[in-house]
């Protein structure tokens, strides 16, 4: 039986980079590296990040999931240092420069680390203020609470970047925040704050206090967004023209970085009607960057219409639209099919899928599951589509894909050792790497998932 | 009927050594037995074959549970009971049910062509609620018609536990003319087990006053059995006051079955079992993982969930809560497991991946924490059936179990692959194309259709066979030939 082994994250890290680099380097490697610690008097840094040598990793199959072209590479070698992707290739062109840590993980696979765009889970619950039905002023990023166990547990099964966002007890909100999972405080996990802002359409804001209806929400959300829109159009004209100095209003600061496209609004919207009138207010009139969370029930029918707009797809928890006539928003034409959510979409031409849990509805540490099940259900993974929609695609709809997302040169080495296919849910994650820190080894601790 | 006792020598391990050593010799004595066969079937009178019902799949790679896999082989049952797996397996021909309809010639004989596909045991549920219909008791509530009973036969849902038991998920099939439903016969097993309480300091108190009751009763009569061969007017034992249920685990009847999740619990339930020598089932069995050493010395079988997540006791520095690696570590120690998922009913509600119809994923959770890929597909077949007390008829894919088989486009417990057809009892119960929930689902690409003969070659008679065979022996021998030719030309020039 294993048992903890106690010792920090941090020191196990180091001493499981350095002891297989005996038996696996080279001799002249080994003894330059000597030369090299030996000369250090600042307490080392592990291989791969900020400050340490560089780590190449040897890999039978690296998924290196860019949005286009190949999405892997056998007999891979994946070069880091300073925690980003310095090169990767075969081995046969990618040669590994003299003084790097080399890890061979042998027949493991390496694949990105997981981007998750509907997370709960990353601190403390109070993220679902309901005093207005609008709130883009309220921020999620006061909640974190870095090590936070169940976001931990995500970890555990291959999330390393997640947007934690309120929850959907009113339309909207507040402001998400794109956080990196397995660093130790606020400031290193953070990417990006303002990450999205929260709205919610129908079903949940609801149940606000006076029971509104869909009309009135409707009316009542774009006219928030309507005036922050104009808020961000004087502020913008204000500082171009230079003779006033704008003048800042909280309520709408977040509605001006969406109108600058530095953030995007992640919509709780799902059945088909209720889709379309995201995709008719937000995207259509309003212009905003928005992209479909959840989208479950029928609301793949939107599916044309988003493409031609742009909008992408987060979907989940939900996987399959059944035939229960009792259902909320149950169209009645689908009577006796059991209908793959993302296989709807992906029939009707979108290829910008994406997979979430909204952890903890779905526990974190499923996602992967979620893609799996998407393909039981129909979902054509003949391109990975599958992992894309777990790292690329929501890291692209999320406007972070030039940091995470996919093994490329330049990009955050985030990355997975599995067993295997990361989808299926027999494999295995054994090793985790943020911006080449090693956060998560199952030879030091535990198996947690 | 004689063609298949004729037969009947060929058992499944030494039809496998056959097929795998010595080809030539297992299909000639088969030809022998079938000429044979037919001057007798000939004379067969129609009545005797009046409820005969045969099912034959081939070209399927047999995956029997028994650690065994026959590729491209089949499977033949008769009257629900697995008859013949191997090689050169034929069915009766059309003309051996000369004198019934038509119309159900189908029912009596089916063939089912499933080349590229696997065959597995039927799953297993050790326990699940609705699937053959309503809950409650499964007499009074079962229905044949029941959209859950083919959503867990779509999942290859065979047998499950309801309750104390055990039941197949038996659909009610018809022809032409309906056949009465067999409430009776879809149960396999009503006392699969015994519940026992143990989350109480007083029901631990019970458990053990009233097996100490049962012991103290069972060797008073023991002894009394031997000592009233001499005196005979020695009275027998009292039973007034003892549990009949206590009795039936002292006796092996039946396992004893108990709720338990934390390790003093598991501990304790060992203890009370090696005690009194029983072999205890856990359902639960959260931390298992911490105590296996112990559970596996006495003898303690677990239900468990692979997915179960209980945070430990951050303030207790001992080990504690659930562990992915709970049923690797379990069997590692020598304590068998069957696993269920985290919902045991059917969940319409959207959320696909944790109710019974994902019971494969949730068995990829356990290979995920170390369990092996055997031991996984053993913990939803062979194992919930031994528990049970119904491995002699369900659990694996032997020679007079009976024929509850399921036929998937792929590996079981693979994220993607669906069951295609689904038979119980030698009838075919589920099929994926004609049942519209997964049809649309990448259906099944249509076959070829092929020469009868080629579909059901006990259709024609042996000869006819035997000289085609001969002929494409010839034809082999002379494509080997010509190259042979050419290179010795090519050699000489």
């Amino acid at each position: 039986m294993k048992r903890i082994i106690p010792v920090s994250l941090l020191l196990g890290a180091a001493l499981a980079l350095s002891t297989p680099a005996m038996a696996t380097s080279q001799v002249a490697v080994a003894g330059q590296s000597a030369v090299q610690n030996a000369s250090m008097k600042a307490p080392l840094a592990a291989p791969g990040v900020p400050g340490g040598r560089g780590l190449a990793i040897k890999t039978a199959k690296a998924l290196t999931v860019p949005l286009e072209g190949q999405q892997f590479i056998d007999g891979a070698v994946i070069l880091i240092k300073d925690g980003l992707i310095e090169a990767v290739g075969t081995a046969a062109e990618t040669p590994i420069p003299i003084g790097y840590e080399v890890l061979d993980v042998g027949d493991r696979w390496v694949s990105p680390g997981m981007v998750e765009l509907h997370a709960h889970i990353a601190g403390t619950f109070d993220i679902n203020d309901t005093v207005y039905l609008t709130n883009p002023g309220v921020r999620a990023s006061v909640s974190v609470r870095p090590g936070d166990r169940k976001m931990m547990m995500g970890l555990a099964g291959g999330v390393t970047t997640i947007l934690f966002i309120p929850g959907s007890g009113a339309n909207i909100g507040g402001q998400g925040v794109l956080l990196k999972i397995g660093l130790e405080d606020y400031e290193s996990m953070l990417i990006r704050d303002p990450g999205s802002m929260k709205l919610a359409q129908a079903g949940n804001p609801e149940r606000w206090t006076i029971n509104p209806g869909r009309s009135f929400m409707n009316w009542n959300t774009r006219n928030t967004l309507e005036r922050g829109v104009a808020y961000a159009k004087r502020f913008e004209k204000d500082q171009e023209k230079g003779t006033k100095r704008p003048k800042r209003d909280l309520q709408f600061e977040v509605i001006r970085a969406l109108y600058n496209n530095e953030a995007q609004i992640s919509t709780h919207t799902q059945i088909y009607q209720v889709a379309n009138m995201t995709l008719t207010m937000v995207a259509e009139e309003l212009g905003l960057p928005v992209f479909i969370d959840h989208g479950t029930f029928n609301a793949y029918r939107v599916a044309p219409r988003a493409v031609e707009l742009g909008v992408n797809a987060i979907l989940g928890p939900r996987n399959v639209d059944v035939p229960t006539p009792g259902m909320m928003g149950w169209a009645g034409t689908n009577p006796e099919r059991i209908q793959g959510v993302a296989a709807g979409y992906q029939e009707r031409g979108m290829k910008m899928i994406g997979f979430n849990t909204d952890s903890p509805v779905i526990p974190q540490e499923e996602l992967s599951l979620q893609a799996a099940i998407a393909v039981k259900y129909g979902f054509e993974d003949s391109e990975l589509q599958t992992i894309r929609g777990l790292t690329i695609i929501p890291a692209k709809t999320a406007g972070i894909d030039h940091l995470v997302g996919s093994i490329e040169v330049g990009k955050h080495a985030d990355l997975l050792i599995t067993t295997g296919d990361p989808v299926d849910p027999r494999s295995c994650v054994e090793r985790i790497f943020t911006e080449g820190k090693t956060v998560y080894d199952t030879s030091m601790e535990r198996q947690r998932w | 009927m004689k063609q298949i006792q004729n037969c009947k020598s060929l058992a499944i391990g030494l039809t496998a050594l056959f097929a795998l050593t010595l080809p030539v010799q297992a299909s000639a004595s088969f030809e022998d037995d079938k000429d044979k066969d037919k001057k007798e079937d000939e004379v067969e009178p129609v009545a005797e074959k009046d409820k005969d019902q045969y099912f034959l799949v081939h070209n399927a790679d047999i995956y029997t549970g028994t650690g065994t896999v026959l590729r491209s082989a089949s499977l033949l049952s008769k009257n629900g009971k697995i008859v013949k797996i191997g090689y050169d397996i034929e069915a009766p021909g059309r003309d051996y049910f000369k004198g019934i309809p038509e119309a159900e010639r189908e029912f009596r004989l089916r063939s089912l062509d499933a080349q590229g596909m696997r065959v597995y045991p039927g799953i297993v549920a050790i326990n699940s609620s609705g699937l053959p219909g309503t809950n409650g008791d499964f007499r009074d509530s079962v229905d044949p018609f029941s959209e859950n009973m083919v959503l867990g036969l779509s999942t290859g849902i065979t047998t499950t536990g309801v309750g104390r038991s055990a039941v197949k998920l038996k659909r009610y099939v018809s022809y032409e003319e309906p056949l009465p439903y067999d409430f009776d016969g879809i149960v396999l097993s009503d006392k699969t087990y015994a519940s026992l309480s143990w989350t109480t300091s007083s029901s631990r108190r019970d458990a053990r006053e009233k097996m100490s009751a049962a012991r103290d009763y069972l060797n008073a009569y023991r002894t009394w059995q031997e000592e009233v061969k001499k005196d005979k007017e020695l009275a027998e034992p009292e039973k007034k006051g003892v549990d009949s249920t206590y009795l039936e685990v002292l006796t092996g009847e039946t396992y004893a079955r108990f709720r338990a999740a934390d390790r003093a619990s598991l501990l304790g339930i060992a203890r009370f079992a090696q005690e009194f020598g029983f072999r205890p089932i856990i359902i639960g069995c959260r931390e298992g993982w911490i105590v296996a050493d112990e559970l596996g010395r006495a003898g303690a079988m677990a239900i468990v969930t692979a997915r179960e997540r209980r945070d430990k006791d951050e303030r207790l520095s001992a080990e504690g809560g659930s562990s992915i690696e709970n049923a690797a570590i379990l069997t590692k120690a020598g304590v068998q497991v069957a696993i269920i998922p985290g919902s045991n009913g059917v969940d319409l509600g959207g959320i696909a991946g944790q109710d019974i119809m994902h019971l494969p994923v949730e068995v990829g959770f356990a290979i995920r924490g170390g369990l092996s890929e055997e031991l996984a597909m053993a913990s939803i077949s062979t194992v919930p059936a031994r528990m049970m007390g119904i491995s002699d008829r369900v659990g694996t894919l032997e020679v007079g179990k009976d024929c509850d088989l399921i036929v998937t486009d792929g590996d079981l417990l693979h994220y993607q692959t669906f069951v295609q057809y689904t038979v119980v009892d030698g009838q075919l119960v589920y099929d994926k194309e004609e049942e519209l929930y997964f049809a649309h689902i990448r259906p099944r690409p249509e076959k070829e259709i092929a020469p009868e003969e080629a579909l059901d070659a006990g259709e024609n008679p042996p000869e006819t066979k035997k000289v085609e065979e001969e002929e494409e022996e010839d034809e082999e021998g002379d494509d080997e030939d010509k190259p042979k030719d050419k290179e010795e030309g090519d050699d000489d020039k």
